[in-house]
């Protein structure tokens, strides 16, 4: 049966399991606890403690989220002992001399695991569960000085559950972790002024997530979402090969319920449709028995696995770890069998209230009563007025409090108070990020504004919020006309293509040693006299030079 | 342009064809919920709900009337389908009937906004009962006026057809849809009207589908194209088989629509210069005269008067 004990001070979780053991340390700690400027200080810090756990037999792993960073492996007790070990060990002694071949593998993975959903961003800004969207920019700014203070932050033995399955604690398991102090989830922010909201993605599939107060009828609503969205859209409709749908504890009471359905780019707008109306069915009660009970009884089955409490403990440490309530797997049970559709009905009604939707591409959903997440802000900065080098409708303002790019009808801005961070390249282009979510980027050559104006910049947002981006490839800078010298460049065919030169040399070369022949032939026979002229070589000679230079005349003509 | 598909013809044809349009008229001035939806009680078949709902819907007097109704019975479906088709005829009234180009901005902005409007109460009802076809029928309309696309606006008619495989309102809806114009293709409209008008019980009126298919491609044609078209013999023998099986087929009865369906008929064979078929068309009408699609012709009143003339004497 399940036991709770200890081992070092921190609260450990047994599970009896045959075969293998398995084990976990989890810490209260993931990006929902960062700030943008240290946006992959918690996952460097993961990568960093396991860079000492080696290539061994046993599969151990290390996975960070936005509320907790875990430890895991499957193996033999000895192996457990010895994972562990160094794990704590390497929090307690960051290897540094890895600091930056870690930053590249980081910055390596997030570029295979390719584009993350902007929805967090959308919903909670670019502030804690809002990180998940943004690249881990942290990684150019982090120093040896700031992972310590994260790790003796966070990463201690009153901020950690440790789960065990096997056949107890093994002998010798040492957690030698600092003390310090139980971190509470972080509590959400919002951008969004108004729910159910919408916004439009960049392909053509639909998301969906609301956050809903956490229980076991909010998993089975999940559940029931799943399978309509999958009857109508994929059975039914055939708009979607892929339709899913996910329910996740955010570790504060709520959970996080998030569905998913791909489309064809011809179908999208059916896909669309076809969503909207699950997501009002099941809000307005028209919801089929026989799919709750199917839910309930694909979940109870899942708990009848022989060793239930084994395969549990993970989601229990979580529990444990952040204060949730956590049932066992009898009271599980009950809880599964008692869901009914007026409880799946309401947890819909407060899923679609608190929802924000995601759209395909060039698609709106105003149209079924949800209300556009904001692209713009209320409010422009007061201050200087710089107009734009290309475009007369746009300016940017400048002031002591904020700054805003302005367009007819709609404005940017961001204040200094509430600004998340600003990216600097070394080139002087500037990127603000508000603590919403809106962005402000501006390159020094399209804009009025001199130097001097925009350095301003520099000063009044507060160093820790800078974010320094390396330098860009100079062709890749953005000055006025930069479109048209371009389209000029690719019509001369490369102005500076280095063959072209050489070919022109050569045959320059070639033409002048042949026009030198024919001359001194000339020459030649009148300073003799006598002697006949060869005609036929002088006019070969003068055929050959008129030959060669004349693609040298057009080349260069054309490179004028 | 035909502005809601098949609009409702003029209201003074329908006081004439069927006089429970003058009671509705009356009912909704006189607030008298409790006879207006007992009328809509006693239709028997969906496309007359639909019918009935967009004869509601071009009526001023229904506007405050029915918001309270709709708010003194949250779960009535009826108040919500209604409100929802008064909000289709204020939004084309917003619109105007110009063409695409010649709407300001701001006339389409309070156009959406009526539809959005009627539209989030369409959610509910067919959210609560997928059977209401007036429901999913009014939704064709908004998803044309939203423009919510070709995939979006098929969807609605394919979850209406599940329960309701017949229904000729929602049928002409669909087919607007699926007209270039509406960036459809006229291939998948005119294989829509002949899957309609074929799978349809005979005596029905879907295959007057087939007649304002044809209206509808002949109107974009230019010069002799135009002239010439109504005459081919593969187009009329269509329309005349066509007919054969709708309007002019012996288990046909007058239901709601009739008057558009020989409208339909009677322009496109005056078209064709075959005015002895016109006639029957032109005879069961009457004095019921309507603005489409003889508005695509000219003058609607006088190229309807013109027309009948040669088919009478051509009798």
């Amino acid at each position: 049966m399940l036991e709770l004990t200890e081992v070092d001070g921190v609260p450990t979780l047994v599970a009896p399991s045959s075969g293998q053991a398995a084990a976990g340390l989890i810490f209260r700690v993931g990006q929902a606890d960062e700030t943008l400027p240290l946006h992959g200080v918690t996952h460097l810090v993961e990568h960093l403690a396991l860079h000492d756990s080696g290539l061994s037999d046993y599969h151990y792993n290390g996975e960070t989220t936005s509320v907790y960073t875990h430890f895991h492996l499957r193996g033999s007790e000895s192996d457990v002992v010895g994972y562990l070990g160094k794990v704590c060990a390497g929090l307690a002694d960051l290897p540094m001399h890895r600091l930056e071949i870690e930053k590249e593998i980081l910055r390596t993975e997030s570029r295979s695991r390719g584009g993350t959903t902007t929805l967090p961003l959308r919903r909670y800004g670019a502030r804690g569960y809002g990180l998940p969207s943004y690249p881990e920019w942290g990684l150019a700014r982090l120093r040896p000085e700031d992972l310590r203070e994260w790790v003796e932050t966070y990463f201690t033995r009153d901020n950690a559950v440790l789960w065990i399955a096997g056949s107890g604690v093994p002998a010798g398991l040492r957690l030698p972790l600092r003390p310090g102090v139980r971190r509470p989830a972080p509590a959400p922010t919002s951008a969004l002024p108004a729910t159910p909201a919408w916004f439009a993605g960049d392909d053509t599939s639909v998301v969906f997530s609301a956050v809903v107060r956490r229980s076991t009828a909010a998993s089975v609503y999940s559940g029931v979402l799943e399978r309509e969205l999958f009857r109508d859209l994929r059975q039914e409709g055939g708009y979607s090969y892929t339709a899913t749908a996910t329910y996740e504890p955010r570790g504060d009471g709520f959970a996080t319920v998030t569905a998913y359905a791909d489309a064809l780019p011809e179908k999208q707008g059916a896909a669309l449709g076809g969503f909207v109306d699950v997501l009002a069915r099941l809000r307005h009660g028209a919801i089929d028995p026989s799919g709750v009970a199917a839910v309930r009884t694909k979940s109870l089955e899942k708990l009848n696995h022989p060793e239930i409490e084994a395969a549990r403990l993970p989601a229990h440490a979580l529990s444990l770890l952040t204060g949730q309530r956590n049932l066992t797997v009898d009271e599980l049970r009950a809880e599964l069998s008692a869901v009914t559709v007026e409880q799946v009905h309401a947890v819909a009604a407060e899923a679609v209230a608190a929802g924000l939707l995601q759209t395909p591409h060039r698609t709106t959903a105003d149209w079924a009563g949800f209300a556009a997440a904001p692209t713009s802000s209320a409010h422009e900065a007061d201050g200087n007025r710089h107009p734009h080098r290309e475009d007369g409708e746009v300016e940017l303002v400048i002031g002591p409090d904020a700054t805003s790019i302005v367009r007819p009808g709609s404005c940017a801005t961001v204040r200094y108070d509430a600004c998340a961070a600003m990216l600097t390249w070394p080139d002087g282009a500037r990127r603000l990020i508000g603590d919403d979510g809106i962005v402000l980027h501006l390159e020094p050559a399209m804009w009025t504004a001199s130097p001097v104006e925009l350095a301003v910049l520099d000063a009044v947002v507060e160093p820790s919020r800078h974010l320094p981006m390396p330098p860009r490839d100079p062709a890749a800078i953005p000055r006025p006309g930069a479109g048209r010298a371009a389209a000029a460049r690719a019509g001369a065919g490369g102005r500076d293509n280095p063959g072209e030169i050489i070919a022109i040399v050569l045959l320059l070369l070639v033409a002048v040693a042949l026009g030198v022949f024919g001359v001194l032939q000339a020459v030649i026979a009148a300073t003799t006299g006598g002697r006949p002229l060869d005609l036929s070589l002088l006019g070969g000679a003068a055929v050959g030079a008129a030959l060669f230079a004349t693609p040298v005349v057009l080349l260069l003509r054309r490179r004028r | 342009m035909t502005i809601i598909g098949l609009p409702a013809p003029s209201p003074a044809a329908h006081a004439v064809a069927f006089p429970e349009v003058e009671d509705a008229r009356a009912w909704c001035r006189e607030g008298d919920w409790n006879a207006l939806s007992a009328m809509f009680a006693r239709l028997r078949t969906v496309d007359d709900v639909y019918f009935m709902a967009r004869i509601v819907g071009d009526l001023p007097e229904a506007d405050a009337f029915l918001s309270d109704v709709a708010s003194a019975q949250p779960s009535a479906p009826l108040p919500k389908v209604l409100l929802a088709a008064r909000a289709i005829g204020l939004a084309w009234q917003a619109r105007t009937g110009a063409r695409a180009q010649h709407v300001s901005r701001s006339q389409l902005d309070q156009m959406h906004e009526h539809l959005r409007r009627g539209e989030q109460l369409l959610i509910e009802v067919t959210a609560r009962d997928p059977a209401d076809g007036a429901a999913w029928a009014l939704r064709i309309t908004n998803a044309r006026g939203l423009e919510l696309g070709q995939a979006e606006a098929r969807r609605r008619y394919d979850r209406l057809a599940k329960h309701h495989p017949h229904m000729h309102g929602a049928q002409a809806q669909l087919l607007q849809q699926l007209c270039p114009k509406w960036s459809g293709s006229w291939e998948s409209a005119f294989a829509f009207a002949r899957a309609c008008a074929a799978d349809a019980p005979e005596g029905g009126l879907n295959a007057a589908l087939i007649a304002q298919a044809h209206i509808e491609y002949w109107r974009e044609l230019d010069g002799s194209e135009r002239s010439a078209y109504f005459r081919r013999p593969d187009v009329g023998q269509e329309l005349a088989t066509a007919a054969a099986r709708s309007v002019l087929h012996p288990s046909y009865r007058p239901v709601y629509g009739w008057v558009t369906a020989h409208h339909h008929f009677a322009a496109a064979f005056s078209l064709a210069g075959d005015h002895r078929r016109a006639r029957a068309h032109f005879d069961a009408l009457g004095d019921l005269t309507d603005r489409f699609p003889w508005a695509y012709l000219g003058d609607p009143t006088a190229q309807f008067a013109e027309h009948r003339a040669l088919a009478a004497g051509k009798g």
